[in-house]
Parts: structure tokens; sequence; C-alpha cells
């Protein structure tokens, strides 16, 4: 349950250097901030208008296959044994059911993915409400924001009377928030993937939720098909250890073993290098050295570190990737994010990992590195 | 300073004002309520969403004393108003009551001025507990409370007792020895907080906003489990007053003027005790307010129990309902922050003030 969370780097405001950072992080996780462009919504991926072949959404009411199908429903489905035409019974991945009379109206979402989603879904008009860290797609910012990293602020949420809240598993939005939503009466879905084939029946499981499960599907075909595409070209290749930099502040920060991030590295053709629990985040440097990653791949490159600092760390020198100057920046709001993009992502680490591999870079696979944050008195 | 007071005729004015307040503390509990009354209006009117003030005082006279007002707010605003903000202020206000009350109990027995309700490890108890309810990903639900609350408060009871337990081992027990004990069963215990956050992962997050103390999670279940319990608490403090009075003489001549000692003692940290693991348990670790709110009252007023403790109540629930009101106005500030940055500089006045005749 407290498992494969993917910790983002504790970046600029990491001067506190005190362990809550770490879970701080751990909570950002999925959700790292930073802003990428292009991509209109209007064509979600670029491989969507390449698979028209999408057979028309079925009835919309679907019972999911539920990860956990042993459900406490927080809704009881409506009298009838048969459910009327336009309701919607799902379960989501914490294993509770919700019945939402129709496609809900005013749905509020608390990650940055899910905000992603609802545009990618052509649903962007009926999102309410926000967190105030989502960055992704540009009109999000016309969306109030309900949430921060400390919390839900519950009476904007009461203000608006949400018909569907989409919250984040794993403590991403905390469990007395969701409670709390759910007492006052407001169907709560939690998402948790915590690998890509989590990603992709969270999109679904969402395009069922909205009404939206055909724009679902194809999100979720055209992803598929971006996967297959990066694991045909790097079928031939060898898998390089590959270390995948979450952050450097306080600590190095690494995926944990069976995390999303772990998967993805996995995917993308790297032997992925991982810390040694699925509850640690934090990798010693002397465990780094021994592993010898043959590839560096840096998730916090938009938070200030680039491969020429990484190179000049004190005992780094050893490791075969500083010797090659095979070090790399990723777009980690792409890679790490569970949502719409994640295609993307994948494409983009694959590039990182192996530059000669044959794919098309995807158009909003912005890496970058930028100077420090700290300002210069 | 005597020179400067005198070179300084507005200072001696309101030192004078303070002065006659000192002789009536009863128009300081008038007032003191007619303050918790305005709290409450301004708690429940003020927050991240705009209501009418109107309408809250409307809703309030509705709901609340059945006046027959036409409804005219939407039903978010009630829901706001009746389901967040009221529970919210009333859970303050308890909690404020209970910290005050026994920080002022255990500065008594103890007669020791940097005694606070966490100074026996309350604290700490409490602490460990809500982080080994985190540990556990079972989702307990018991009367409205989560697992965290009935281990919060558990810890804090279960503390208390051992040190109470421990420091009559081999002796009279006196209050210096339970003092002692505290401190070294709360290092203990802090230890294995330190510990448990260390290996908490995920939760971390969580256990160190329950370190800092919030309301945001006030709840009319919870508040109607801890709030019994702060009441009985408190009556048996307020009723006790004179033993706590006594207890100020020193135990020997408490004995003497013909008081049971070991069992006044006992009740007094026991309630003390008990009304401190309620609060902890619904709002987290909140500093300051119980070691400074009875310091405050005792300076305008003096240390006689009989007045000590009931204006130590109504004006610990005032301060910590403003302090979270405060608190909340920009988006949720951990509350103990804000009780610190008001409480310390007001109470570095007023020790200013009445330095020459201070007295426990």
């Amino acid at each position: 349950m407290r498992r494969n969370s993917v910790p983002t780097p504790p970046a600029s405001r990491g001067k506190g250097s005190f362990r809550f950072l770490l879970t701080v992080a751990a909570a950002l996780a999925l959700a790292a901030c930073s802003p990428a462009a292009s991509t209109p919504t209007s064509a979600p991926t670029p491989a969507s208008t390449v698979l028209p072949t999408l057979a028309p959404s079925p009835a919309p009411t679907i019972t999911l296959p539920a990860p956990t199908p042993t459900a406490t429903p927080t809704t009881l489905p409506t009298t009838a044994a048969t459910p009327t035409t336009s309701a919607i019974t799902i379960t989501d991945d914490e294993g509770t059911t919700i019945t939402l009379p129709g496609p809900p109206q005013k749905v509020i979402s608390l990650t940055p993915a899910t905000s992603e989603l609802m545009f990618a879904l052509g649903a962007g008009d009926r999102l309410v409400g926000r967190t105030n860290y989502d960055d992704y797609p540009p009109q999000i910012s016309s969306v109030p924001a309900v949430a921060t990293f400390q919390g839900v602020e519950m009476e904007k949420v009461v203000n608006i009377g949400p018909d569907l809240v989409l919250a984040g598993g794993n403590g991403f939005t905390s469990a007395a928030d969701i409670k709390r939503m759910r007492d006052l009466g407001y169907p709560v879905l939690v998402l948790y993937a915590k690998d890509v084939p989590g990603v992709l029946a969270d999109i679904r499981l969402v395009g069922q939720a909205v009404g939206e499960a055909s724009a679902a599907d194809s999100i979720a075909t055209s992803i598929q098909s971006q996967i297959d595409q990066v694991t045909q070209a790097v079928a031939g290749l060898p898998a390089p250890r590959t270390f995948y930099e979450i952050g450097d502040d306080p600590e190095l920060y690494g995926p944990a073993p069976d995390s999303f991030v772990a998967d993805m590295v996995t995917l993308a053709g790297g032997d992925a290098l991982t810390t040694t629990d699925p509850s640690v985040f934090s990798i010693p440097v002397e465990r780094l050295v021994a592993l010898d990653p043959q590839v560096i791949i840096l998730g916090d490159a938009a938070y200030g570190t680039c491969p020429d600092t990484v190179a000049a760390r004190p005992g780094w020198e050893s490791i075969t990737a500083v010797k090659n100057g095979d070090i790399r920046p990723v777009d980690d709001t792409i890679v790490t994010r569970p949502g719409p993009r994640v295609g993307d992502g994948l494409i983009a680490l694959a590039l990182a990992i192996h530059p000669d591999a044959a794919l098309t870079a995807p158009p909003d696979a912005v890496a970058y590195c930028t100077a420090s944050p700290s300002p210069s008195p | 300073m005597s020179t400067r007071v005198a070179a300084a005729p507005v200072p001696a004015t309101r030192s004078g004002l303070l002065e006659s307040a000192r002789r009536r503390p009863l128009a300081l509990a008038i007032l003191g309520l007619v303050l918790v009354a305005a709290t409450l209006v301004l708690g429940v009117a003020l927050g991240n969403v705009s209501i009418p003030i109107t309408d809250t005082v409307a809703m309030l006279a509705h709901r609340l004393l059945g006046w027959p007002v036409h409804v005219t707010w939407p039903q978010s605003s009630e829901t706001i108003v009746f389901e967040l903000r009221l529970p919210r202020v009333l859970t303050a206000m308890a909690v404020g009551v209970a910290l005050s009350l026994a920080g002022a109990t255990y500065q008594g027995l103890l007669r020791n001025p940097l005694a606070d309700p966490y100074v026996l490890g309350t604290a700490s108890g409490a602490a460990l507990g809500a982080a080994v309810a985190l540990l556990i990903p079972v989702q307990l639900a018991f009367l409205g409370l989560g697992l965290l609350q009935v281990l919060a408060f558990a810890g804090a009871l279960g503390a208390v007792a051992v040190v109470y337990r421990v420091s009559r081992v081999g002796g009279q027990g006196s209050m210096t020895a339970v003092l002692l004990t505290g401190y070294a069963v709360g290092s203990l215990l802090a230890a294995g907080l330190a510990m448990t956050m260390y290996l908490s992962g995920n939760n971390l997050r969580q256990i160190f906003f329950y370190l800092l103390g919030s309301f945001a999670q006030a709840s009319w279940p919870q508040l109607l489990v801890a709030l019994p319990l702060i009441c009985l608490g408190s009556v048996v403090i307020v009723s006790r007053a004179r033993s706590l009075n006594a207890m100020l003489l020193g135990e020997q001549t408490a004995a003497h003027l013909g008081l049971d000692v070991r069992r006044e003692r006992l009740i007094l940290l026991g309630a003390a005790t008990l009304i401190t693991a309620a609060s902890v348990a619904v709002s987290g670790l909140i500093g300051f307010v119980g070691l400074v709110v009875p310091h405050l009252v005792r300076l305008v007023v003096g240390p006689n129990a009989r007045t000590l403790l009931p204006l130590s109540a109504i004006y610990g629930a005032v301060f910590l309902a403003l302090a979270d009101l405060l608190a909340r106005m920009p988006g949720e500030l951990p509350v103990g922050v804000v009780t610190a940055i008001i409480g310390a500089p007001f109470f570095l006045y007023l020790l200013r003030r009445y330095h020459a005749g201070y007295e426990l």
C-alpha cells in the first residue's frame, strides 16, 4: 500500500535538508513541476491520429474488472437491480466502488496527471477544480485551484459541489482528505498506477467515469502503440545499467524496486538500478559507485542538475557513465507523470538511454538543464 | 526599569488599567465570554471561501437559536459553516480550554513555571502513538475516530502512567522525581518517534503535520468524542482549585493543612493528563498555549487557582480559536507556529511589565 511511490526531486525547496522532504517528495511523486510545451489537447498523442480504427464505446454502464474486487461501496447502486441507462458504476484502484447517476459535469482533479487526462479526454470544460501545482495543458490555469501540497482546501470543494473527485492513491491525496470528501457525500475515485499497464487501466477507468470511454480507449491504444514502438526499437540493443536520478538534494534519490520509474526504465531498454527496498528512495553514493551505471538519466535536470555538475561530483569519476559522458537530461514531467503523455515520456526516456534507437523524439519532450535555482546575492 | 516607567506616563496609565483588572476577575471573565462569542462568530464567518457575514449570522440564528430567518443562502454555504467551520472553531476552543487548564495544573503541581501540558511525556507518547498508527496499513474507524487518534490518546495516557509509576519506585515520589522521570521517559519516547519517522517512508509527511498540530481535520464525530473527556477533566480540575492552592505552598505544608496530598495529586495529574490526551488526539501537538496562557492570566490576576483556572480556560479558548483563524486565513499554516508568533512577544511584553511582582 505504501510502496512504489515515485519520488520527485526535492528540487529548489530542499534547503531544510530534513528527512520529511523525502516524503514530501514522494507525495509530489508523479507530479513533477516543469512546464512542457505544445501538443494541443485535440490530438493528445501523435500516434492517436494514426490509429483511427476504434470501435465506438459500448453502453456507458460498465463495471470494470477491479484490481481488488472486494470493495466497500461508498454509494449503493441505484435502487433497481438493472441500472438505468446512464448510471456509471466503477471500482477504483483501492477497491472502492462508486456509482454515478450519469456522466459527471463538475469534476475535481487532485493530481496533475488526471488534470491533464481530463483535457486529453476532451472533458476539460467539465474540470472545475485542480491542484495549484498542475501545469499542463496551458488551459489548466483557468481552472480554480482547490488543493495545495498541504492538502485539499475543503471549503472550496464544498463551494463547488463536485459530482466526481479524482484523487491520487498511495498517500498522494491524504487518506483523511479522501474520507472527508466521502463523508460530505462526494464520489471520490482514487487512482494509483504502480506500473505502465496500470496507467493505461487508469486512463480507461477515468474515461468510463466521465463518460468518455472511447476517447480514453483511443489514448490508451496510442500509448500502447508507443510502448510497442519502443519495445521494438530497443529489442536488439543491450540494456545498459541505467540510473534514473530523481533528485540530489539533500541526498541522492533514485527509483525504488518495482516502482513506476523503474518500470519505465526497464521498458525503455535499460537495466534499472534501484534502491534496496520499495519504501526507500534515497540511494547511498557508495552503492551507486558499486553498481557502476553505464547511463545516468537526470530526471532532476529541470531543477538545476546538469551533466557537468554530475561529472564533477567527488567520487563519481570512476563511474562508467561519467567516464564515457553518458549523462543525459530528460523532461521528468512526462517521464514520471502517469498521465496521457506517458507514451511520449517513454520515448524520451528510451532516446535518453539509447540515443541511436530508431525512434522519433516526441514534439514536447523538452530536455533541459537550467542554471542552479539558488539566487546569487 | 522604574525610571523608564516614570518617564513615560502612557504605560503607567495602562498598567493602572491592568491593575484594576487584576482586582476584578469577574469583569475579566465576562469580557472573556464576550470574546468567546465574538471569536465564534468570526471563526465561522471567515475562511477561504467568502460567505457574507450577514448570511453567517442568519444561518447561526436559524440553525442554533431556531429563529425564523428566511433562507437566502446556498446549501453549500450552510455545509461550509456547519460541517467545516463550526466543528473546527469549537474544537479549537475545546483544545484551548484543555491545554490551558492542563498547563496551569502542571505548573501548580510541579511548582515549575516551565511546565506545560506536554512536560510529563504526553507529547512524545502521543506522537509515537500517532506515528505507529500511520505505519499500520489498516483503516480502522472507531466512533468516527481513526486509529491515529486512538493510539495518540493511548500513547499520551500511557506515557504519563509510566512516568507516575516509575517515579514512585523506591521513594516518596516527590514531584521533582515525577518531573525528572517525565523528562527521561519523554526522551526515550522521542527516540522511538525519531526511529519510527526514519522508517516511515511515505508517511513521514503525515507524521510531520501531526507534530505541527492542526485543526484542518476537525469534524463533529471527533469533537463529540473529545468533548466529554475534556469537559469531565476540566470540571474536576476547576473544582479542585483549593487543593491546587494548597499544593502551591509545598506538599508538606499542604499535608499539614489536612490535604490528602497523594490522592489530590493523583486526581489533578489524572485529569490534566486526560484532557491533554484528548486534545492531542484531535489536534496534534500544539505548543505554547498550555505554557503561556496560564502565565498570562497569572500575570494579570495573580496565582490564586480559583480565579486562575476559570480565566485560563476562557482565554485559552479565545487564544487558540483566534490563532487557528489566523492560521487558516493565508491557507493553512501550522497553528502551533501562529500560537508561538503571537504569544511569545505578548508574553515577553507582560513579563517585562510585571517583572517585579511575579510569583507562581
